[in-house]
């Protein structure tokens, strides 16, 4: 081993360290990013890159599009959407048993396909179904369940904040990322539904059905959901069909959705004040993690870590598909310690040149969306199991008479879902390559 | 510490926060004329076949100067995650230490920051560097940049006061874990 990689694998043992003391994430990979290239360079090269290196990556035009999105979610979580959402969906699902949970699923796929962000999917919803549910009598630990697994969606279903700094860091196309995820975002919906059917199947009294609505509401209820479907539709559809780049898009989805809100009554100045100031935290930590991402990157392919990586892999003699499991399941334990995006900034850089190397019988740009929905739907299931959970979490602060074991529990059947659609997707990549293969061309 | 101190420090702490509100409110509403005019850009060059000059380089300056702005906010209201699983049995003091700590680290990060790019902004300013389309010299947008780095700088003195005090709190009441 020489020298190089060994300072390169201290830095990574330091970079453990100082996050597992509550550092930051982002100042974590600062410092350690910032001292190891000092180490290796000298001080002089990395003095003189700090003069642009911060503009230079703020400044990225595809990033652009993260801010904006972060902002329509937070305008989109106070414009009312979320009650037309439920109610439609209620009066479509409703009926059945179980069926008031099933219409939070298809509310929470709604609101995800104009929110980027779990924990806001989760909450949102969260806020309007929980108490529904409860009406309904409703288990608490199916309610609760239904809710933390369904806030998961907002990230699976574009636009995805998340899948946007994946294909920023393996420089992948993100309008293509965001084609594959629609597929398997629609089987998690369906996914989800038939594990609610399951359930009250086994367990009767835990989701009794709600009250068929009359034809008049039915036809109101379905009308009001037009607007989110229009503005879905054409920001969506609109990349999806190359109309525009993900960022007019996002911009207009941020318009479409504030005129919304504002139409509605639902969204004032205070509204809009809180709406920014919530996108100034997500969206300063987001590109303080991607300047720290930056540095360290800088730092560990000066050092040649994820090369070495990379050929230990290739070199270990194990079938690519059991590298892949093995890299699906470290990703699983990295979720249960941090959240998504920052996990998906440390260990990308290093799982990429890995998979990279391996021969899966396709293309390197196929691989890299292939990978990269499937970290992106591993990464989401930290949002569900212990001991981090956020999902749980803000469901569990929301509904007061239900524990939070019982909220855990109640995840658990959506948990298999979801390691079920992980095999799917390891076992038939298709499911995510066939969207961008047929719009691509 | 005098009760006239105590408030003296209390009043500066809460101006510098709405201080640092403010300035994220400010960089929000750019972000906000960043979607306005890209908006205005499909619409006019769907309708009228002439797209907004420049859309994609102010987009870029604008976001880049409004996420610095939301920097400070982000310190001061401790919204950088951090993974709190492997210290969330310590008492309050150790969490008090830490968070120095990690203020000590921002405030550094800052000031590095802050002095690297006024030499940066002094380079773009030597050897005029401008924007391809609508010819803005790149310097400017270094200026409100540099204003942010230093309410960042400001901000984590903040959250550095404030960590000081909870640990001299605790070693006031002894350390019983909240």
């Amino acid at each position: 081993m020489n020298g190089e990689l060994l300072i390169g694998l201290m830095g990574l043992v330091w970079l453990i360290g100082l996050i597992a003391i509550r550092i930051p994430i982002a100042y974590s990979m600062i410092l350690v990013g910032g001292v190891g290239v000092t180490v290796l360079n000298g001080p002089a090269i990395f003095m003189s890159q700090l003069k642009d290196l911060a503009y230079a990556q703020f400044s990225i035009y595809d990033l652009s599009v993260v801010p904006m999105f972060v902002l329509m979610g937070n305008v989109a979580t106070r414009a009312g959407l979320s009650q037309d959402l439920f109610r439609a969906a209620n009066a479509w699902l409703g009926w059945m048993r179980g069926g008031v949970a099933m219409a939070a699923i298809a509310a929470c796929a709604g609101f995800g396909s104009v929110c980027g962000s779990s924990l806001a999917t989760a909450s949102t919803m969260g806020r309007v179904a929980l108490p529904e549910l409860s009406r309904y009598n409703y288990a608490g630990s199916l309610a609760t369940g239904t809710l933390a697994a369904g806030g998961v969606l907002g990230i699976l279903i574009p636009p995805s904040v998340v899948l946007v700094i994946y294909a920023i860091i393996v420089e992948a196309n993100i309008v293509t990322m965001f084609m594959a995820a629609f597929v398997p975002g629609l089987i998690a919906v369906a996914f989800f539904m038939i594990t609610i059917f399951i359930y009250v199947t086994l367990r009767p009294d835990s989701g009794p059905p709600g009250d068929a609505v009359s034809r008049r509401e039915f036809f109101e209820a379905t009308l009001r959901v037009g607007p989110v479907l229009a503005i879905f539709g054409l920001v969506i559809g609109g990349i999806y069909l190359g109309f525009f780049n993900p960022t007019p898009a996002a911009a207009i989805g941020v318009f479409l959705v504030t005129v919304y809100g504002i139409v509605r009554g639902a969204v004032r100045v205070p509204d809009m004040r809180i709406a920014l100031l919530d996108t100034a935290k997500t969206t300063g930590m987001i590109y303080l993690i991607l300047l720290g991402a930056e540095m360290l990157k800088i730092f560990m392919s000066r050092g040649g870590v994820p090369q070495a990586a990379a050929e230990m892999m290739a070199n270990s003699g194990l079938a690519p598909v059991t590298i892949l499991i093995l890299l699906l399941i470290a990703l699983i334990l990295l979720g249960c310690l941090m959240d998504s995006l920052s996990m998906i900034l440390l260990a990308i850089p290093f799982f990429w040149p890995v998979i990279a190397e391996l021969d899966f019988g396709m293309g390197a740009e196929e691989l890299k969306i292939w990978f990269g929905i499937l970290a992106l739907i591993v990464v989401e299931l930290g949002l569900i199991t212990p001991p981090v959970g956020m999902n749980v979490f803000v469901i569990s602060a929301m509904a007061k008479g239900v524990p939070m074991r019982d909220t855990f529990i109640g995840v658990m059947p959506f948990f298999v879902a979801e390691l079920l659609r992980i095999g799917l997707l390891v076992a038939f990549p298709a499911i995510a390559l066939w969207l961008p293969r047929l719009l691509s061309g | 510490m005098s009760a006239a101190e105590t408030t003296m420090r209390a009043k500066s702490i809460g101006f510098a926060r709405k201080l640092v509100e403010w300035w994220a409110l400010a960089g929000g509403v750019l972000l906000i004329a960043v979607v306005l005019m890209t908006t205005w850009s499909v619409f006019s060059g769907a309708v009228f076949g002439t797209p907004f000059p420049g859309d994609f380089e102010l987009t870029e300056i604008g976001v880049a100067v409004a996420a610095f702005a939301f920097l400070p906010y982000c310190q001061i209201t401790g919204s950088n995650v951090s993974a709190d699983i492997f210290t969330s049995r310590a008492g309050p003091r150790v969490i008090a230490a830490l968070t120095l700590l990690a203020a000590l680290i921002a405030m550094a990060f800052s000031l590095l920051l802050l002095w690297r790019m006024w030499a940066g902004m002094i380079d773009y300013q030597k050897y005029l560097e401008t924007t391809a389309i609508l010819q803005i010299p790149l310097w400017t947008a270094f200026v409100p940049i540099l204003c942010s780095l230093a309410l960042l700088c400001l901000a984590s003195v903040v959250t550095l006061v404030e960590a000081t005090e909870k640990l001299a709190q605790g070693a006031a009441t002894g350390s019983k874990p909240s």
